[in-house]
């Protein structure tokens, strides 16, 4: 049998793993991305907390502990590699605890993507120009206010291209997760290439799905951020002789 | 419901007593005082480099003194007594990059500060804020975002979007300096009206005519410190002192 029989074969007999693989494999890197987000989105926000020379000792004190924690996190997580956390913690807490591996799986790439989240989201948060904060700031808003109103809502925005980047690059290294048995993509396609010593046309299988998968989750992504940057035009109403009169303004396309 | 900011009503609306700012070793104020009395129109004129706008920074807080006092109606604001927040509301600010908030249209900008900082409904809030964009000649707009308007709509919106907070008092920090000289005069008759309303301002400018016709006082710093005060008339007429002098012949000479 040539090369396409082979896959053709390999998949009459194994689809239904490749699409429960698929799905975990999605699920995993869905799950881990949002969470990973919220986290870095916290650590992000707490790490931007003006400290002022007027603030209190202990305040000051707090803060720097604090920081010096959430950035231990930052450093340690990203600073080793993601299949050696998964076999430490999966080896040496789940098993313990009897944690099904799907759910540590998820449980380290959202711990993993949130070290890499929380950078992003803090260059996303410093990109943003001085004026903004000052502006809320000078209005009465408080730091969360100014937060969660003005500054994240452009910061994301411009963040938007790098979460999509954690997003597929989750698609893709979730597949190291297969050391510790989660029924994922690689790990199916391991035991369909296994079961005929045919691993060539599986992992080819693998790669086009992973493929799929990553190509669609751009495309959405990218649809998003047109929609999050609004309209490109807008309507004037109302003219001196005449309230109702409406001119509309748009935008020349680039 | 609104944030009540306990204070005594017949106290003057701002006194700056003996302020000082230190960035480092570099002094930039040293030993300012004066008062704001309601309906008070005061310019602040003087070279860069003066600390003009610090010191208009330093009276909301945006950047902490490093010496002496702010009352807002007879309370130090740096006393925690007056929460922060709601002092700020009190006391508008005008930016020289107008600091309009990206992520909303025009009309959000003037609405969501009040929803936010003062607990107003969507409604109120509205209805205040098209009064206030119906007066600067900006209610046409309200769909635009900040990005799709020119500097002069942008300092007109971000004017509107401080009236509609109902402060005590704005603090103009160089209005029209970024705007291109076509947009100034539209900025400037707003400022005039708003002035001819008794507003209480705080005007930073280099518009020396605004600063001539519009003012109740001038005041005049060179090298951090208040080199003059006075009337107008005092200020432009019959200078005291020899650096202002100096300062208005290279200002009004080209005039």
């Amino acid at each position: 049998m040539n090369l396409f029989e082979w896959m053709g074969k390999i998949i009459s007999q194994y689809w239904l793993q490749f699409l429960k693989g698929t799905g975990n494999t999605l699920l995993m890197a869905i799950i881990g991305t949002l969470v990973g987000f919220l986290i870095g989105l916290a650590i992000a926000m707490v790490r931007t907390i003006p400290v002022r020379e007027t603030d209190s000792g202990f305040r000051r004190a707090v803060m720097r502990a604090v920081n010096w924690i959430l950035s231990a996190y930052v450093e340690v997580v990203r600073g080793t590699p993601m299949m050696v956390q998964a076999l430490i913690i999966h080896y040496s807490l789940f098993v313990v605890v009897g944690m099904p591996s799907l759910l540590s799986a998820i449980i380290i790439i959202s711990f993993n993507t949130g070290a890499y989240m929380a950078e992003i989201v803090r260059g996303g948060i410093i990109s943003i120009d001085r004026g903004q904060f000052e502006g809320a700031h000078a209005i009465g808003m408080s730091h969360a206010q100014t937060m969660v109103h003005v500054i994240l809502p452009q910061a994301i925005r411009n963040i938007m291209p790098s979460i999509g980047n954690e997003f597929v690059v989750n698609i893709k290294d979730s597949s190291v997760l297969s050391v510790i048995a989660v029924t994922e993509l690689m790990f199916v396609s391991k035991q369909a290439g296994g079961a005929y010593a045919k691993f060539v046309p599986a992992y080819i299988i693998c790669a086009i799905v992973y493929f799929i998968l990553t190509f669609t989750v751009t495309r959405i992504l990218r649809y998003l951020e047109k929609k999050m940057d609004g309209s490109s035009s807008y309507t004037i109403c109302g003219s001196q002789s005449d309230p109702g009169a409406e001119i509309h303004i748009k935008r020349e396309e680039a | 419901m609104e944030q009540q900011v306990n204070t005594q009503p017949d106290a003057p609306i701002l006194e700056l007593s003996h302020l000082g700012k230190k960035f480092g070793d570099n002094v930039v104020l040293r030993d300012i005082s004066f008062t704001v009395r309601a309906g008070e129109v005061i310019s602040v004129i003087g070279s860069s480099g003066s600390g003009k706008s610090t010191m208009l920074r330093c009276i909301n807080l945006l950047e902490t003194p490093t010496l002496g006092n702010i009352y807002y109606r007879g309370q130090d604001i740096q006393t925690g007594n007056i929460p922060l927040t709601a002092y700020r509301a009190k006391v508008g600010m005008v930016f020289q990059q107008f600091n309009l908030f990206g992520n909303m249209n025009v009309l959000a900008n003037c609405v969501r500060p009040q929803q936010i900082v003062l607990g107003r409904t969507r409604e109120d809030a509205t209805d205040r804020a098209m009064e206030y964009l119906e007066k600067v000649g900006m209610a046409a707009y309200i769909n635009a975002r900040p990005a799709q308007l020119s500097g002069g709509q942008k300092q007109r919106v971000a004017i509107a979007r401080t009236l509609a907070m109902n402060p005590d008092v704005i603090l103009f920090d160089e209005p029209t300096s970024a705007l291109d000289p076509e947009m100034v005069g539209g900025v400037l008759d707003v400022m005039r009206d708003l002035a001819e309303s008794g507003m209480t301002m705080i005007v930073v400018t280099h518009e020396m005519a605004f600063a001539r016709d519009v003012s109740n006082r001038v005041i005049f710093m060179d090298g951090g410190v208040i080199a003059e005060e006075g009337t107008p008339t005092e200020v432009f007429q019959n200078p005291r002192e020899a650096r202002t002098r100096e300062f208005l012949s290279r200002f009004l000479g080209n005039n």
